[in-house]
């Protein structure tokens, strides 16, 4: 499983396909103080890096793959846009 | 609506194309072409059924989507034309929250000649369970200069966020260098996703907080002070220094940084510099207008001559950059044209008197191997520069611009008239030149008749001025029904395009004299015999390449189509540099077809061999038999190009190529006649058949078996007798006299023909025999003499 869930940090290892999208969604969504660790992760595919994007997690981590330093890296230090559009989150 | 809809995306494109934005390829070309015939196809059928075939919408949609996708930066449908403006403001406003590190990386390539493309994709929101993964996508884009994601709409509510709705969309540069490659990982999403090449100034993004109120005013007045004196070097320096002592994140410092990014150019651009340097002490964006005032002003003083830059130069420095930017085959071809495009630049800069890029130059050309890139990027800021200062002298000076074009507004005072008004002016101007033949019979009966001398002298005086300007009517009603050749050679480009596609043969058409001009019935006869020939060219004489390459040609193969004036004759070669005709291939078609029996064959010369394809019969031998001998429908052409009074030849050298030689009279409006007298008639022999007169003694003609033969210059010459030619009784009877021969080569032979006497030649109008005489074989036609006797013309081709 490329994606591991453990309550306080999600683990993302080498490809994170699309399938994972939901379960990294409900994960977050039960675990609102989740950190995500990419270190060790070589691909991400489109919907994973948007809910990290729309819900925040506390990034334990940046990935260390080329691409997604250069181009992903910059967005989840600071979120695409303005500060505080993210989620409402709701149980936090 | 289908219709216009596919022109209209035909048209965008071609836009595009001619604004410079994209290159035109071969896919294009194709693509275009198609819905040409697409679009002629329905309006036949509308025009002839009252409405657009069945299917034609959905044609016409596919046909939409495939000239789209081909536009660079193209948009879905036409109807979002208006959207462009506001997709370049978007565009624009995304560079704002770009790095500016990514910018200027982006600009200097911009600015070196290398195309910068802008991409926005905006992934469909179900895109994930189509398994896109538009992020991803990106990883495929060559040199990807920077990438920006944003979502489309604000996030929501967590408890509704469904990870499974592409919220995202996304911005990138990327400087991949032959076009077409950055939208090569977009192409099944082409719908999602716009490109647009963006130009160098549009990268420009000064960043930056606008607080610092730093004075700037020094430092302006001393750029501006550079700037007119186009001396970079110090500017730059200058610049670097501020930059030392400027805080990093503020505006100042950004348009600084930009300023040092156009100024390390090979070749500054004086308009950016002017407008970034204005931009450091203005805190404002960069305007390029004002700029461009103040960069006029600012030269207006200072060097009014030098500014104005030639468009030849600017012409000749483009075509430069697009030989560069061509793809070469190999590293050979790539090292020539850099070798020859440096030369022409170093000319280019001697001549401008550019004495700085002629060292720049110079370096490029000592370094041997030197980059096709580098010289690009000094082309490409050269090319800026003189397109700035083009513009600036142009603001300057805007009266002097106010009157140009004179070529276009001369437009050119056409007529349009209708055909049959011209032969009809051509008719009675053809009357009026015969008629003027009867003023000579008028002075003669003056003389003889009435006696008086004095009268058919000022006749014959009067007659002299007459038949000048009848002939020069002649010559100017001829003008005005000539065509040049062009008319016809247009639609070959397109043929052998498409035969040479669809043979997966590599043909170049090589046109020449396409200016040629002929009368309108010539013209307008040659199209289809022409296009027979090529078609054989093609078809038969081109090899494919495989086989070119094996027999050491070059793989493209080349016709030649050329027009040319020999004489009064019009001559047009069609050649190509093909395998050739194989006459013993031919002789075995021909006897296998029954046309010549196979001792006729062995006597055959190749030549005549090879003349056996105009043989009416043997193109089908020829395609049953699966030769490759040219045979198609050449026959046609023969026949054709008979009834307007020309020849075909055809000379071919196996393994070298096949010339085929149609020469055609100029004009068919006045026919010159030998006259000649048999059998107590008059008769008119075309002049072009008429090789020489001759007297011959009776004691020279022989008889050999039934055959009369006199020999003329060593050549045994068959003769025939008028009277028997036309089978009217002899007249004259052999008295044993001399006789008149008129020595004629029809269709290759030689033969005399014996008539009773000569008589002069003449200009006739040659109207053919219609009505119950049209039967009559043997005659061209008839023609009224200035007596107001009736000619008859033979066709001494028939007659024999």
């Amino acid at each position: 499983m490329p994606l591991r869930c453990e309550d306080d940090t999600v683990h993302f290892e080498d490809t994170c396909a699309v399938e994972e999208a939901l379960t990294l969604t409900e994960h977050l969504r039960e675990h609102p103080g989740a950190r995500a660790d990419l270190s060790r992760c070589t691909y991400l595919h489109t919907s994973l890096a948007q809910v990290l994007l729309a819900m925040k997690p506390e990034i334990a981590a940046l990935p260390g793959e080329p691409f997604m330093a250069r181009w992903l890296n910059p967005l989840l230090e600071t979120p695409p846009d303005s500060p505080g559009d993210g989620l409402v989150k709701v149980r936090s | 609506v289908p219709l216009t809809r596919l022109v209209h995306a035909g048209e965008d494109l071609l836009g595009i194309i001619r604004a410079g934005d994209a290159e035109l390829t071969s896919e294009m070309v194709d693509q275009l072409l198609e819905s040409l015939d697409h679009v002629s196809e329905w309006i036949e059928h509308l025009s002839g059924q009252g409405e657009l075939p069945a299917g034609v919408v959905e044609e016409s949609q596919k046909g939409v989507a495939r000239l789209r996708a081909l536009c660079p930066g193209g948009k879905k449908d036409g109807a979002e034309a208006g959207e462009a403006a506001a997709d370049a403001k978007l565009d624009l406003e995304w560079l704002q929250s770009v790095p500016e590190d990514d910018l200027i990386t982006a600009f200097s390539r911009a600015i070196t000649g290398r195309p910068v493309t802008a991409i926005r994709y905006t992934p469909a929101t179900g895109c994930f369970y189509n398994g896109e993964d538009p992020f991803n996508l990106f990883r495929q884009v060559p040199e990807l200069l920077t990438l920006h994601t944003r979502r489309q709409e604000p996030w929501g509510n967590a408890e509704a966020f469904d990870p499974y709705v592409c919220n995202l969309t996304f911005h990138a540069l990327s400087s991949a260098s032959r076009s077409g490659e950055p939208q090569h990982g977009f192409r099944y999403v082409l719908e999602q996703t716009a490109f647009a090449r963006m130009k160098p100034e549009d990268l420009i993004c000064v960043q930056g907080s606008k607080t610092s109120g730093a004075d700037m005013s020094k430092f302006r007045s001393a750029a501006r002070h550079s700037i007119g004196r186009n001396d970079f070097k110090s500017l730059r320096a200058a610049a670097g220094l501020l930059l030392q002592d400027l805080p990093a994140d503020i505006w100042e410092a950004s348009a600084l940084r930009w300023l040092a990014a156009v100024l390390d150019a090979p070749l500054p651009n004086p308009l950016w510099a002017a407008a970034l340097a204005e931009s450091a002490a203005t805190r404002l964006p960069p305007d390029w207008a004002a700029a461009t005032a103040l960069l006029a002003s600012l030269h207006a003083g200072a060097s009014a001559g030098k500014t104005a830059v030639s468009p030849l130069l600017l012409h000749i420095l483009r075509e430069q950059e697009r030989i560069l930017a061509l793809p070469a085959a190999d590293e050979e071809q790539a090292h020539r044209r850099l070798v020859a495009v440096t030369a022409a630049a170093m000319n280019l800069a001697r001549s401008s008197g550019r004495t700085d890029l002629l060292e720049v130059l110079a370096a490029v050309q000592a370094e041997e191997a030197g980059e096709a890139g580098q010289l690009a990027g000094i082309l490409a800021g050269w090319r800026i520069a003189a397109e700035a200062a083009q513009s600036a002298a142009a603001s300057a000076a805007p009266e002097a611009q106010s009157g140009g074009h004179p070529a276009e507004m001369a437009a050119r005072k056409m007529l349009k008239v209708d055909q049959a008004k011209v032969d009809m002016l051509m008719n009675l101007i053809g009357e009026l030149v015969v008629w003027k033949n009867s003023l000579p019979f008028l002075a003669k009966r003056a003389e003889e008749v009435f006696g008086v001398r004095e009268m058919a002298r000022e006749i014959k005086d009067q007659y002299t001025v007459i038949d000048r300007l009848s002939q020069e009517m002649q010559g100017s009603i001829m003008q005005v029904r000539m065509l040049p050749v062009s008319e016809v050679f247009e639609r070959f480009p397109r043929l052998v395009r498409d035969l040479s596609r669809k043979l997966g043969k590599n043909i170049v058409l090589d046109v020449e004299g396409e200016d040629t001009a002929a009368d309108k019935t010539i013209i307008e006869c040659l199209g289809d015999p022409l296009i027979h020939i090529v078609r054989n060219s093609i078809d038969h004489g081109v090899e494919t390449p495989e086989a070119r390459q094996a027999a050491g040609k070059p793989e493209a193969a080349v016709i030649k189509l050329r027009a040319a004036q020999e004489a009064d004759q019009i001559v047009i070669e069609v050649s190509d540099d093909g395998k050739g005709i194989d006459p013993q291939r031919i002789k075995a078609a021909a006897i296998a077809k029954g046309v010549i029996d196979a001792e006729q064959a062995e006597r055959l010369s190749d030549q005549e061999a090879v003349n056996l394809i105009f043989h009416a019969g043997f193109s089908t031998a020829a395609e049953v038999s699966d030769l490759s001998g040219r045979g198609v429908g050449m026959d046609v052409v023969n026949s054709t190009v008979d009834k307007l009074g020309g020849q075909v030849n055809v000379t071919s050298q196996t393994g070298q190529g096949t010339t085929v030689r149609l020469s055609l009279p100029l004009s068919m409006a006045v026919t010159r006649v030998m006259m000649v007298e048999a059998c107590g008639s008059l008769y008119g022999i075309p002049m072009d058949a008429v090789a020489e007169t001759v007297r011959v003694p009776a004691g020279r003609i022989t008889r050999i078996k039934q055959a009369e033969t006199f020999v003329l210059r060593d050549t045994v010459v068959p003769l025939v007798r008028m009277s028997a030619l036309l089978r009217l009784p002899e007249t004259g009877g052999d008295d044993g006299g001399d006789k008149a021969v008129m020595v004629c080569r029809v269709s290759g032979t030689v033969f005399g023909v014996v008539v009773d006497c000569f008589r002069e030649g003449t200009d006739v109008i040659l109207k053919p025999l219609d009505g119950v005489l049209s039967g009559l074989r043997g005659f061209s036609g008839s023609a009224l003499l200035g007596d107001g006797r009736v000619l008859l013309v033979l066709n001494l081709k028939e007659l024999l």
